[in-house]
C-alpha cells in the first residue's frame, strides 16, 4: 500500500511539474529546460527553513515557492532582454552551476544530499492524507494553467508566441509577459519541490540535473504541448513506465541509463512521428467559452 | 606568495590545455554561423568520437594513429547523421527554433545514456596512461603532449581559414552563412553546404576529443561540460565570429586554469557555469572588435540632384 501511495504522490508531483512547464514552454513558447532547478530551489529552501529555523512546513513550502519565483526572475530578466534563445543557455548555466554549487556546500548536505528533513502530515494523519494533498494541488495546478491559458492572459501568450514583433507593436510589453509566465511556472515548480522534500525527507543535487529536465520535457512533448490534459497524460504514462522497468531487477548502473534512453528516445520518436504529442493542441486560441477565435 | 616561475608554469599549462577548448569553440561557432543552429548535439559528436578512439586503442589494441582515424570516423559520421536525419528533416518541415533546440539537447542526452549503458560511467582515457614525459625549458615544465597539441590546434585553425578563404566550398559556406536563401538563388545547394559544415565540425571535434582524451579522463556525460565551455566562448567571441570564439576560448581557458592561484581547485568546475551566465548577462552580443579598413569595402554611388528644384524635393 505504501508503494502505491508513493507512486500516486510521484505522479501528482510530476503532473504539477509538467503542467507548470507546459505553461512556460508550450503556452508562452519560452525555451528553457531548467525547470527542475526551481523544483530544487523550492525543495532545499523549504527543507532548510523547516529543519534549521523551525519554520512551520506549510509556510516553509510557500517561502520555497517564493524563492523559486525570485530566482527565476533573476535568470530570465537578463537573458530575455537580449533574445529568447539566450534563456535556454542562461537557464542551463544556472541549473548546472547551482547543482555544482550545492555539491560544495556542506551546510545543505553537499553532494551526499540533505537528510532528516521534517515530515509533514505523515505522522499525524498518514501517508494517504499526504497523497490527497498532492493530488489536490496537482488538480489545482492543472485548473490554474487552464484558467490562465483560456483567459486574457492566454490570449496574450498566444499572440506573443505567434508573432512577438506584432505583439510589441500593439504596445504590449513582451518581456514583462515572458518574465511573469516564467516566474509563475517556476514558483509552482518550487512548491512541488517543497512537497517532495517533506515526503521523501531526502534530497541530493544530482536529482535535479539534466535527467530530470529530460523527464519533464518528455512528459510535455509526449503528452502534448499547449493542452490541458497532455502534461497530465504524459506525467502518468512516463511515471508508470519506468516503474515497470524496476520490476526486472536490473542493477542501478543499467537501470539509470535505460530510463534515460527511454525518456530521450520517446521524445525523439514523438518529435518526428507525432510532433503534436498524444493529446493534440488546437491551432487556434480558444477562450473560456470554448469557441475558436482568430483574435 | 606568488612566484614568477609558478605563474609562468600555470600560464603555459593553461595555454596548452586551451588547445582543445579552442577546437570545441571553433566547431560550435562554425555550425552556428553556417547552419544557424545552437548545436548542443555537439556533445554527442564529441562523445562518440572519443569512444571510437577508445575502442580502437584500448579494446582492439590498435596504435594511436588508428585511434585518431577511428576518432575522425566517429565524429564525422555522427555529425553527418545528425544533419541528415535531424536538421535537414526539421528544416524541410520548417520546425521552429525551439523544436530544433530541443532536438539537439535530446540527441546529446540520448547518446550520453547509450554510451553509459555500453561503457558505464567510469572515467577512462584513450591511452592506458595520461602522464607524458616532461622536459624543463627555462624553468618551465613542458610535457610531450603540449607542443603537439598546440601544433594540432594551429594546423586546424590555418586549414579552416584556408578552406573558407580559398576553396569553392568554403566560399559557398560563407555565402550560406550570410544569406542562405540568396545563396540558393545563385545555385548553391544549401543542404549540401550545411552537411559539409557539420562534417567539418565533426572532424574538428574529433581532433579536440583526441587531444582531450589523451590528457584527461572522459565519461559519457563529460562532453556536455566541454560543450558548454564552447557555448560561453562563442557568445563572448561574438556570434558569427569564428576567430573571436577561438580567442575567447584561449582567454577563458587561461582564466579558469589560473584561478587555481586564487580559489580551491574544487570550485574550478563551477567557474564554467559562472562564465556561461556572465557571458549572457555582460556580453550578450560578444566583444565588439574594432572595425578594420577592408580592401573589399563596398562603394555606394551617391547621386547628385540635377537641378535646384530636385534638391528641394520639388
Amino acid at each position: 500500500m505504501e508503494y502505491i501511495v508513493t507512486i500516486i504522490i510521484l505522479v501528482g508531483l510530476f503532473v504539477i511539474l509538467a503542467a507548470s512547464f507546459d505553461l512556460i514552454i508550450g503556452y508562452c513558447g519560452l525555451i528553457s529546460i531548467a525547470h527542475p532547478i526551481f523544483y530544487a530551489i523550492g525543495a532545499y529552501t523549504s527543507a532548510m527553513l523547516a529543519k534549521e529555523a523551525g519554520v512551520p512546513v506549510p509556510l516553509a513550502m510557500l517561502i520555497g515557492a517564493g524563492a523559486a519565483l525570485v530566482s527565476s526572475i533573476l535568470v530570465a530578466l537578463p537573458s530575455l532582454r537580449v533574445s529568447g534563445d539566450y534563456l535556454l543557455i542562461a537557464s542551463i548555466g544556472f541549473q548546472l552551476g547551482l547543482i555544482e554549487l550545492a555539491k560544495h556546500f556542506h551546510e545543505i548536505g553537499g553532494a551526499g544530499g540533505l537528510t532528516n528533513i521534517p515530515p509533514f502530515l505523515i505522522r499525524e494523519v498518514g501517508r494517504e492524507a499526504y497523497a490527497v494533498l498532492v493530488v489536490v494541488i496537482a488538480a489545482l495546478t492543472v485548473w490554474f494553467v487552464r484558467w490562465m491559458a483560456t483567459g486574457p492572459y492566454g490570449r496574450m501568450m498566444s499572440a506573443l508566441r505567434d508573432d512577438e514583433l506584432a505583439f510589441s507593436m500593439l504596445g504590449r510589453n513582451a518581456i514583462w509577459v515572458k518574465v511573469s509566465v516564467f516566474g509563475i511556472g517556476s514558483a509552482i515548480a518550487g512548491l512541488a519541490g517543497g512537497l517532495y522534500a517533506h515526503y521523501f525527507r531526502f534530497i541530493e543535487p544530482d536529482q535535479f540535473g539534466l535527467l530530470a529536465s529530460s523527464a519533464v520535457l518528455t512528459m510535455v512533448v509526449v503528452g502534448g504541448m499547449r493542452t490541458t490534459w497532455g502534461p497530465v497524460v504524459g506525467a502518468i504514462v512516463l511515471q508508470l513506465l519506468p516503474q515497470a522497468i524496476t520490476f526486472f531487477g536490473l542493477p542501478p548502473s543499467v537501470l539509470g541509463p535505460l530510463q534515460g534512453i527511454m525518456f530521450t528516445g520517446l521524445v525523439l520518436v514523438f518529435m518526428f512521428m507525432r510532433p503534436q504529442g498524444l493529446v493534440a493542441a488546437s491551432d487556434l486560441w480558444r477562450g473560456r467559452e470554448g469557441g475558436a477565435r482568430h483574435d | 606568495m606568488l612566484d614568477l616561475a609558478i605563474a609562468s608554469q600555470i600560464l603555459w599549462t593553461s595555454f596548452a590545455t586551451s588547445s582543445y577548448f579552442v577546437l570545441f569553440a571553433l566547431a560550435f561557432a562554425l555550425v552556428l554561423k553556417v547552419n544557424k543552429v545552437f548545436n548542443f548535439a555537439q556533445a554527442a559528436i564529441m562523445s562518440v568520437a572519443f569512444y571510437c578512439a577508445y575502442v580502437a586503442v584500448r579494446v582492439l589494441g590498435l596504435n594511436g594513429f588508428f585511434g585518431l582515424i577511428a576518432c575522425f570516423a566517429g565524429g564525422i559520421a555522427t555529425a553527418i547523421a545528425i544533419e541528415y536525419f535531424g536538421f535537414a528533416k526539421l528544416r524541410t518541415r520548417k520546425a521552429s527554433p525551439m523544436f530544433v533546440f530541443i532536438f539537439t539537447l535530446i540527441v546529446s542526452q540520448f547518446v550520453s545514456y547509450v554510451l553509459m549503458l555500453i561503457f558505464g560511467t567510469w572515467p577512462t582515457t584513450i591511452f592506458p596512461t595520461m602522464f607524458w614525459p616532461v622536459s624543463l625549458v627555462g624553468g618551465i615544465a613542458i610535457s610531450a603532449w603540449d607542443l603537439p597539441a598546440l601544433a594540432a590546434m594551429a594546423t586546424v585553425l590555418v586549414l579552416l581559414w584556408a578552406f573558407l578563404r580559398f576553396t569553392r566550398w568554403g566560399q559557398f559556406m560563407i555565402a550560406v552563412a550570410d544569406n542562405a536563401d540568396l545563396a540558393e538563388l545563385y545555385g548553391i545547394k544549401k543542404d549540401r553546404v550545411m552537411l559539409v559544415s557539420m562534417a567539418i565540425a565533426g572532424a574538428i571535434c574529433a581532433v579536440g576529443m583526441f587531444l582531450y582524451g589523451t590528457r584527461a579522463q572522459v565519461q559519457p556525460s563529460a562532453a556536455t561540460e566541454l560543450m558548454l565551455f564552447a557555448v560561453a566562448a562563442t557568445i563572448i567571441g561574438g556570434i558569427g565570429n569564428l576567430w573571436g570564439a577561438a580567442l575567447a576560448a584561449v582567454v577563458l581557458g587561461l582564466v579558469q586554469n589560473s584561478s587555481i592561484l586564487f580559489i580551491p581547485s574544487a570550485w574550478q568546475g563551477f567557474m564554467l557555469y559562472a562564465f556561461l551566465f556572465l557571458a549572457i548577462v555582460l556580453f550578450p552580443r560578444g566583444f565588439h572588435w574594432p572595425e578594420r579598413a577592408s580592401k573589399l569595402k563596398r562603394k555606394t554611388v551617391t547621386t547628385l540632384p540635377a537641378s535646384p528644384s530636385e534638391a528641394n524635393g520639388g
